[in-house]
């Protein structure tokens, strides 16, 4: 093949070949330097391919449908004894769940717990993914017009699955978990219960399972141990399920991941915006709430006093309880799931 | 040095084939970088661009210039999402090795031919993994594990047949004459 060729050839390639290579050089500098140097044009280029993308989703997801069932079809038993013993498990723990529920909420009215902000989501759908060895993203058809925003968290049914990184008006993109760049605060929730919730960093190497890092080296984790968000930096909110710890095998923790980013087709992006914490009223104070009575008023100053007297400090109120806004359904509706 | 240039092509239809290389390899890193894979993203993407950088670098060099290239992996890098002038670095320094050893690399054929393109492959994804590699360890984050790198290396090694197919004969049709014509 090779010899057919014709072959050209240039005595003044070197020069501006030099110049090239330190072009590059310096573009690889300035993008360390600005990491968003070409975000702009990405965004663009993303809301510009957008119709497209969407057109050629559906037959695309429909031949991968097709091509995994064919692969699936020699593990319908075993999956399904798999199934059946896994739902067996979980109807036990949404009873747990039920109980826990209604004992949460009257906990809530006797303490008058201020409840979490509620976030406003944003359903968006997957209409790309990008496994490339240095990224690890996928693109959402809700951009800026949707109020979707950089750093937002994303989620699917299981659990979170990354943040929003780049916002194009109608397109965003995600940056997974498990991407090199990914570094989220966490909380362990031992499984054993014998140690309090455990905070950590969760970074992401490429691999299917992020690294737990931050670790004290006074605590022990286990194998099953919940991991959630701790909300801590006010990006994220507290509380968003992320996985279980499992045992990389070399003396360290990984994270394996309740989502799974491959397969998801519809997500939510959660608008999280930390509010500024208002004191309640006095009449909802807790100690009011308990039956302790109330501390008694100062005495009022003397009016002939130019200067106002004194006053005691407010009881510093206790922070609110935090509950999760993921409400299971009422027991009514759930057994109507149960038939 | 001697400069072969295609006498058939008609002057006005120059400018035109002039940029067919640019043209393929800008096509290359599109397709590549659709965000959409049927095998559900189980292997990385192949560097389709590659393949035109090569095969120009080795035939008319004076169409696929270092500019040309440099245009290439530029449009790679937006379009990949990946850290800034990663590919441009890795493009434009195989360009350069490649167009150094431009007479060995041109006189291999067949199965040769393939090696030879897996050589200069090598090339650009060990620049590129190096460079990431040199960030993140100003970063002091984690370096990037070999596999996905090493997976796009064999897709692209993969895809080199069938895009040199397409690639050799658009250069028959449109931009210049095989050694045999000459």
């Amino acid at each position: 093949m090779a010899n057919a060729w014709k072959i050209a050839r240039r005595s003044n390639v070197q020069l501006p070949l030099i110049l090239v290579v330190a072009l590059a050089v310096v573009l690889v500098l300035l993008g360390k330097a600005q990491g968003t140097l070409f975000d702009k044009m990405r965004a663009h280029a993303t809301d510009t391919v957008a119709p497209v993308l969407e057109k050629v989703r559906v037959p695309v997801a429909g031949f991968g449908r097709w091509m995994g069932s064919i692969t699936e079809i020699f593990s319908v038993y075993q999956e399904n004894l798999r199934l059946k013993d896994e739902n067996a498990r979980l109807r036990q723990w949404r009873n747990v769940a039920i109980v826990l529920q209604g004992r949460v909420g009257r906990y809530q009215a006797l303490l008058h717990a201020v409840p979490d902000p509620q976030m406003n989501r944003v359903l968006a759908r997957v209409i790309g993914r990008a496994n490339r060895p240095f990224l690890q993203t996928m693109i959402l058809d809700a951009g800026r017009g949707n109020h979707v925003l950089p750093g937002q968290a994303v989620m699917d049914a299981r659990g979170m699955i990354g943040r929003i990184y780049l916002t194009g008006n109608r397109t965003s993109w995600v940056i997974l978990l498990t991407d090199l760049n990914s570094r989220i605060p966490v909380t362990i929730a031992s499984s054993s219960g014998k140690v309090g919730n455990i905070q950590a960093m969760m970074t992401g190497d490429n691999r299917a399972q992020p690294s737990l890092e931050m670790v004290s080296r006074t605590v022990t984790l286990h194998a099953g141990d919940q991991v959630t968000s701790s909300g801590d930096g006010g990006l994220l909110p507290a509380g968003l399920p992320i996985g279980t710890v499992v045992a990389d095998g070399s003396d360290g923790w990984r994270v394996a991941l309740l989502a799974d980013a491959a397969s998801s087709q519809d997500v939510e992006v959660l608008n999280f915006s930390k509010p500024p914490e208002a004191l309640p009223a006095s009449a909802q104070l807790p100690a009011e709430a308990a039956g302790l009575k109330p501390q008694a008023p100062p005495p009022p100053a003397p009016v002939a006093s130019a200067t106002p007297a004194p006053t005691a400090p407010a009881p510093k109120p206790k922070p609110p309880v935090a509950v999760s806004d993921q409400a299971l359904p009422p027991p009514a509706e759930a057994e109507e799931m149960d038939r | 040095m001697v400069t072969l240039e295609r006498t058939i092509v008609p002057a006005r239809f120059r400018t035109l084939t002039a940029v067919v290389p640019m043209l393929c390899g800008l096509a290359g890193v599109i397709v590549a970088n659709i965000p959409i894979s049927i095998l559900g993203g189980l292997v990385p993407p192949p560097l389709l661009a590659l393949a035109p950088i090569y095969f120009w670098c080795l035939v008319r060099p004076d169409l696929m210039t270092p500019a040309v290239t440099f245009t290439i992996g530029f449009a790679e890098d937006v379009l990949s999402g990946g850290p800034p002038g990663i590919w441009t670095l890795a493009f434009v320094l195989t360009y350069a090795l490649v167009a150094r050893q431009r007479d060995s690399f041109a006189g291999l054929s067949g199965l040769a031919a393939v090696l030879g393109f897996a050589a200069a492959a090598t090339i650009a994804c060990c620049v590129a993994y190096t460079a990431v590699a040199a960030l993140a360890f100003l970063s002091g984050t984690h370096f990037p594990p070999m596999a996905p790198i090493l997976g796009e290396l064999a897709m692209t090694v993969l895809f080199y047949a069938p895009s040199t197919l397409v690639v050799s004969w658009l250069h028959h049709k449109l931009v210049g004459a095989s050694r045999g014509d000459v």
